[in-house]
């Protein structure tokens, strides 16, 4: 073997090496130095994997709404720089992209995730680090309690439960309800207590409780039982499979009844199974709606058709005003440093976005109005039944 | 109201029955459990899905989605436990079985997605009252069909020659081979009927909860081993009395104690039926099946 030009060749292929890591030095440099020029926002948020249908419609809204401020002055007269990792729908993936955006990045706040578990895994990082992060979708418990870094934006079912009860109450008359739990389902068993709560302080009566599970299909003893119980309207807390099932068994039963539920209905499913038998018989909220939109959403509507070419969700509206809302905290405060900002972020009232009203209360949660009430008409899904203001306390 | 969750719980319970003479049939013969069993059942609503869906006649959709699972049956015991027959222990017959359910399964989820499809509303459904109880004409169907389906298999056991040769392959495999029955052809017509009352039942659930899906199968399946367990595993008369006791119970388990049971009052009687009498309601220890 010829020695020598085997050396050669190693010695070409390390300054090959030593040259490709300048450049990349050079490459990570540029944007270091521009950093007092540009304030960059990391976006969270799947753009694949089985969360990517929340991720995906939320990165565009956010990058919607950059593209506004540069187009304008940004913030206090700076740029505003976007970046936009996927984080897969993965905790370990969601730490890494975390931390990468905080430390190399020196990102100024965090706009997401809209899943919670994944929000309260960036979150730790983010309120170790001193940095924001505004959730734009975690609905869980246990987000802000994180620490005073840590803002979210969503409809909560604490504040909707509430607000459909006493509509469902005072103007539909319905005060004997009864609710139905899907017992092996984490989200139905949450939001029953909250439901429960609601209806005992708004004066409702709780005729029949009962229990279905996920997976099932016979419903018949359940609904018998209901019918039997006579109820004026039957809340029910868990997904949109079940609910549509029931609604089937009950029109076999000749028992017209409406459901009413959270966002967990929310899916195309419901108007699929459940056929004629849910046609305006079955009621949910939902933080968002493109119907009867008001003038703030009504302009974000437009720029969004007209940018992507199809129709907004509501994690393009929440993302869309997390970035204004933060802009606007940036504004106010005359600084960037997330220490300083975070305090007028969480004075924000009535902060009047594309997806509904804002408030933050005393304890940093989300008060959003108006609740929207879906469901379905003809081919229509969601249609908006009717919008419910929601006061701040 | 107690007689109306009665009605719900027979209903639900000659679903059962139906798949569980699927079970007590095969086990009968050749002493397998067959797990596929609760798929054959699932593609039996599919098929019957399917022939809906073109606009066929819903009874000659039944028939169809019988013809399809039959072949279907006769299709898995050939490929899957007839090689194994005689040659390999009683176990690798059962591994099998459960590798065709998980194949099945998956098989339909990758061909329909793993969402719960709607079933159309074929038969127009109203309810009339029988005194102070309300029912369906549509728990009033799916009842008829199973007891005319039950009526014809016990006809077809005791009064024919293939029933004949199955009885006598219960008793005996190896003397009925004997005897000159072709016991190959026996077993796999033992799967066919077998295979064509789940494929009914199966339509049948789909058609009154409105809603099929690719796993439908794997508890509707494991439910009714417990209705054949019930009733006496290897005993046709038993499948049927466990399978609606078993639909009863359930019903009126969530009717009078909660729905969280539901599945648990299933399994539950299961496990005290083999404490207390292993052989069943129906079965006899020394044996006579079929």
């Amino acid at each position: 073997m010829n020695f020598k030009r085997n050396k050669k060749v190693v010695l070409i292929l390390c300054a090959l090496m030593i040259f490709s890591l300048l450049a990349g030095c050079g490459g990570n440099a540029a944007p270091d130095k521009a950093a007092g020029d540009t304030i960059k926002l990391g976006f969270l948020g799947a753009k694949t994997g089985s969360v990517a249908n929340y991720g995906i419609p939320g990165e565009k809204g956010m990058k919607m709404a950059i593209d506004e401020l540069n187009a304008g002055k940004g913030i206090l007269g700076k740029k505003v720089e976007g970046i936009y990792e996927d984080n897969k729908g993965e905790s370990s993936e969601i730490a890494n992209i975390t931390t990468k955006y905080i430390t190399k990045d020196k990102v100024v706040a965090l706009v997401g995730d809209p899943c919670t578990g994944l929000t309260k895994v960036a979150a730790d990082i983010a309120q170790e680090n001193k940095v924001v992060i505004f959730s734009a979708g975690a609905t869980g418990a246990d987000v802000v309690e994180i620490g005073d870094y840590v803002f979210r934006n969503t409809l909560l079912d604490t504040v909707a439960a509430p607000a459909v009860v006493d509509w469902m109450i005072n103007k539909k008359g319905w005060k004997n309800l009864a609710v139905i739990t899907s017992g092996n389902n984490g989200y139905s068993t949450a939001l029953t207590p909250i439901f429960k709560q609601a209806i005992a302080e708004k004066g409702g009566q709780i005729v029949l409780e009962d229990t279905v599970n996920d997976g099932e299909t016979d419903f018949t003893a359940q609904v018998t039982k209901l019918k039997n119980a006579k109820p004026d309207a039957l809340v029910f807390t868990g997904y949109y499979t079940e609910a549509a099932l029931i609604m089937n068994e009950a029109k076999k039963k000749n028992l017209d009844i409406v459901l009413v539920g959270g966002d967990g209905l929310y899916g195309q499913d419901l108007a699929k199974l459940g056929g004629e038998a849910v046609q305006e018989k079955v009621i949910f909220y939902a933080g968002f709606s493109t119907d009867q939109p008001s003038p703030e959403t009504a302009k974000f509507l437009e720029a969004y058709r007209a940018k992507y070419q199809e129709e907004p969700d509501m994690f393009s509206a929440q993302f869309y005003d997390a970035i204004m809302i933060l802009a606007q905290a940036m504004e106010t405060a005359k600084s960037t440093d997330p220490s300083v900002f975070k305090n007028e972020l969480a004075n924000l009232k009535d902060y009047p976005g594309v997806s509904g009203v804002t408030t933050f209360g005393a304890d940093r949660e989300p008060i959003k109005s108006p609740v929207c009430l879906l469901t379905v008409k003809g081919d229509k899904f969601p249609a908006l039944l009717e919008k419910i203001p929601v006061q701040a306390k | 109201m107690f007689w109306e969750q009665l009605i719900n719980g027979l209903t639900l319970g000659s679903s059962y029955a139906l798949i569980a003479l699927g079970y007590t049939m095969v086990y009968g013969i050749v002493q397998l459990i067959n797990f596929a069993h609760g798929e054959i059942y699932m593609f039996g609503a599919f098929a019957g899905l399917f022939l809906v869906l073109s606009g066929v006649n819903v009874f000659i959709a039944l028939l169809g989605a019988m013809v399809f699972c039959m072949l279907l049956g006769m299709l898995v015991e050939r490929i899957a436990y007839r090689p194994l027959r005689g040659k390999s222990s009683r176990l690798s017959a059962l591994i099998s079985a459960i590798g065709v359910s998980i194949f099945l399964s998956t098989l339909m989820a990758l061909y329909r997605g793993t969402n719960t499809t709607r079933y159309p509303e074929i038969i127009g459904n109203s309810t009339f009252s029988v005194g102070s109880i309300q029912i369906s004409s549509l728990q009033v169907i799916i009842l008829l069909v199973s007891a005319l389906l039950m009526v014809g298999l016990q006809l077809l056991i005791q009064k024919t020659r293939i029933g004949k040769a199955m009885r006598a392959c219960s008793q005996d495999l190896e003397a009925s081979s004997l005897m000159g029955i072709n016991v190959n052809r026996v077993i796999s017509a033992t799967f066919a009927i077998g295979s064509a009352l789940a494929a009914a039942g199966g339509m049948m659930v789909g058609i009154y909860y409105n809603a099929v899906w690719p796993y439908m199968g794997t508890m509707a399946g494991l439910k009714a081993f417990a209705a054949a367990v019930l009733g006496g595993i290897g005993s046709v008369p038993g499948a049927m009395i466990g399978g609606l006791s078993l639909g009863v119970m359930e019903i009126m388990g969530v009717a009078y104690l909660s729905s969280s049971y539901k599945d648990a009052i299933a399994f539950a009687i299961l496990i005290l039926v083999l404490f207390i009498r292993p052989q069943g309601i129906m079965g006899q220890k020394i044996s006579k099946k079929v």
